[in-house]
């Protein structure tokens, strides 16, 4: 490569025309697009702010979800919402961690059970509609929007490890039968690298939703991403300025206050981090860390329609059992709170991880990674206060 | 935000990368290939061209743009525009300069520095956020638009031209990503300026310690230097 050196005489007149061309054609390009494009605002949708009394949950059912055959390895699982209410996991799986047979799977809820699995992205089929090369598939996200288009977001590395991960936006149009690629999600200039998903999508008045991401290599920070009810993103904020914060779990607690809870990446005394949004998520805040132990793992948090909080997290104090426990506590003001069931607990060097939380109607829908084999579902119904005796 | 299609993305990747390697073989080729093969000393740059659009057209995981594009996804438009533009060089025989002006280099090794400090999470500006507001990239386009004509009347074309190739492509098509900052600058872009910054440092270093040693040994002599270029003719 080379470049010309500088010209010894003035450009002359045909050059002129040509840059006054192109700078009147990049003007009116710039104003078209301007002119077009609408402030996007989109805050969660406005949410009950009278505390409401605590609730109590009661397990339904919880069985396994069927693996596909032959293949040892499982985890990350995520939930959405099908438009006639059915429910769609999705999870990863193959013969090891970012083994290069590792895909995503999906499985239907209908009517009580979990139909058999299937696939709905490998790194041969992402590669080939995206028409670069991918060398590793991670943590699914999904989302249904209001018209019932299923978006599901795919972790996909590029060379190298999780560090060297970017974010493939997908569609389906038939319930998830089958997912069509729309892009990789531009979100770092350095070589679009090292952004991931993990935690579920936030809802926003007028049909879009945030994504939550974030940057994992060296310093790890937490980001969101604002869609239009068109899944097409629209904005790109980091969520405060902390630098060992991952994994962010965001949830509404008033119609203007959000807050993000964050699994920690400091090696000693690590707690949940979170940070807090007072104008509907455009600027934010780290706020102190919580006291509620995380030993660098993943966290959900819901908010159920009756307003309560709902946080499921592992509860380990030492390298053996971090992952060991599925804790649930609730908060009616996300300052306190009150531990409320063991979902799984296991004995030392026991997988029980990377949990998922979703609402249908008056149950709470939990998958988790059971023992890096398979994905766990438990159905709990939900009791309000005032329904009980 | 405003994202390009992913099918334009995908012709972008084969046509930008088979920019950035033909100019990149150009430097190379034609001192080599003629040592080679004698016989095609005269259609090196044909043979460079043609081979590389081929290679880039192949289909799926057998084009180099599909591997190069899964690790460094897309060449700024800025560095195709400086390829494109060396390329042009190269074909008509004019006297190319591999490293960058050091201005064009000191202003792209600064913004890259603050841009991936922030993008490491070193700082906490969002600089990289903002490339994708209408508003931002509206005024910088034209701005960045207005300093390549800028840099072309200040005979500086290699530079201007290749932002003005640049700043059109994020203008008309948003590539390659739909981010201001992703048409402006890449890290090979920002390595290619770092380099071509250190370059000159150490070329302006030399310069200046030959000069001064010259001034030093010479200085005694040098009036009577002069007089015999000027009786010479030479002035």
């Amino acid at each position: 490569m080379g470049v010309l050196r500088p010209l010894i005489q003035r450009p002359g007149k045909l050059a002129v025309f040509a840059c006054i061309a192109v700078v009147a054609t990049v003007a009116l390009a710039e104003g078209v697009r301007w002119s077009r494009s609408a402030p996007h605002h989109a805050k969660p949708e406005a949410v009950q702010t009278v505390a409401p009394p605590p609730v109590t949950l009661t397990e339904v059912s919880r069985a396994i979800i069927p693996m596909p055959k032959g293949v040892p390895s499982a985890h990350a699982s995520a939930l959405a919402q099908l438009p006639h209410g059915d429910l769609i996991s999705f999870w990863w799986a193959g013969s090891r961690e970012s083994g290069p047979d590792v895909q995503v799977y999906a499985s239907r809820w209908s009517k009580g059970r979990w139909s058999d699995n299937w696939v709905v992205a490998s790194r041969d089929s992402l590669g080939a509609a995206l028409g670069h090369g991918v060398r590793r598939i991670g943590n699914p996200v999904a989302w249904t929007g209001a018209d019932g288009t299923v978006h599901l977001y795919v972790v996909a590395t590029g060379l190298g490890g999780w560090a060297a991960s970017r974010v493939v936006q997908l569609q389906s149009t038939d319930e998830g039968a089958t997912f069509k690629v729309r892009r990789v999600l531009p979100m770092s200039p350095v070589f679009n690298t090292s952004v991931l998903v993990r935690s579920s999508p936030v809802e926003l008045a007028g049909g879009g939703w945030w994504l939550p991401v974030y940057f994992e290599i060296g310093h790890k920070y937490p980001m969101l991403v604002s869609f239009d009810a068109h899944g097409d993103p629209q904005r790109l904020t980091r969520i405060g300025a902390r630098t060992r914060s991952l994994q962010p779990t965001l949830v509404p607690v008033s119609n203007t206050e959000v807050r993000a809870w964050m699994r920690d990446a400091t090696k000693d005394n690590s707690v949940v981090q979170q940070a807090v949004s007072h104008d509907g998520g455009f600027t934010w805040e780290d706020m102190g860390p919580t006291t509620i132990r995380n030993l660098g793992t993943s966290l959900a948090v819901l908010r159920l329609d009756s307003g309560n909080l709902l946080m499921l997290r592992n509860d380990g104090t030492n390298p053996e059992t971090a992952r060991s426990t599925l804790t649930l506590s609730q908060s009616t003001d996300g300052q306190t709170w009150q531990e409320v069931t063991d979902i799984v607990s296991g004995q030392p060097g026991d997988e029980f991880s990377y949990p998922a939380m979703y609402q249908l109607g008056d149950e709470l829908h939990i998958t988790y990674t059971y023992q890096r084999r398979a994905i766990a579902h438990h159905r709990m119904k939900i009791h309000l206060a005032k329904d009980l005796p | 935000m405003s994202l390009p299609e992913l099918s334009l993305q995908i012709i972008y990747a084969r046509l930008a990368w088979g920019l950035v390697a033909a100019s990149m073989l150009l430097s190379v080729l034609p001192a080599l290939l003629p040592k080679l093969f004698p016989a095609l000393a005269q259609r090196t740059k044909l043979i460079v061209a043609v081979t590389v659009a081929l290679v880039m057209v192949l289909p799926g995981a057998a084009s180099p743009a599909y591997w190069l594009t899964l690790v460094f996804q897309y060449p700024s438009g800025l560095l195709t525009g400086y390829s494109l533009v060396a390329l042009c060089a190269r074909w008509n025989e004019k006297p190319v300069d591999f490293l960058l002006h050091p201005a064009f280099a000191l202003l792209l090794t600064v913004l890259g520095v603050v841009l991936y400090l922030d993008a490491f999470g070193v700082l906490a500006l969002g600089l990289y956020y903002h490339g994708f507001d209408a508003d931002a990239s509206a005024v910088l386009a034209v701005t960045a638009a207005l300093a390549g004509v800028a840099a072309i009347w200040l005979r500086f074309g290699a530079g201007g031209a290749a932002l003005l190739t640049g700043v059109l492509l994020f203008s008309l098509l948003r590539l390659p990503t739909g981010n201001l900052w992703d048409a402006l600058l890449d890290p090979l872009l920002w390595a290619w300026a770092l380099a071509s910054l250190i370059a000159a440092a150490c070329r302006y270093y030399i310069a200046s310690k030959a000069g001064s040693q010259v001034q030093h040994t010479v200085a005694p002599d040098a009036e009577p230097e002069l007089a015999q270029t000027r009786a010479g003719g030479m002035e």
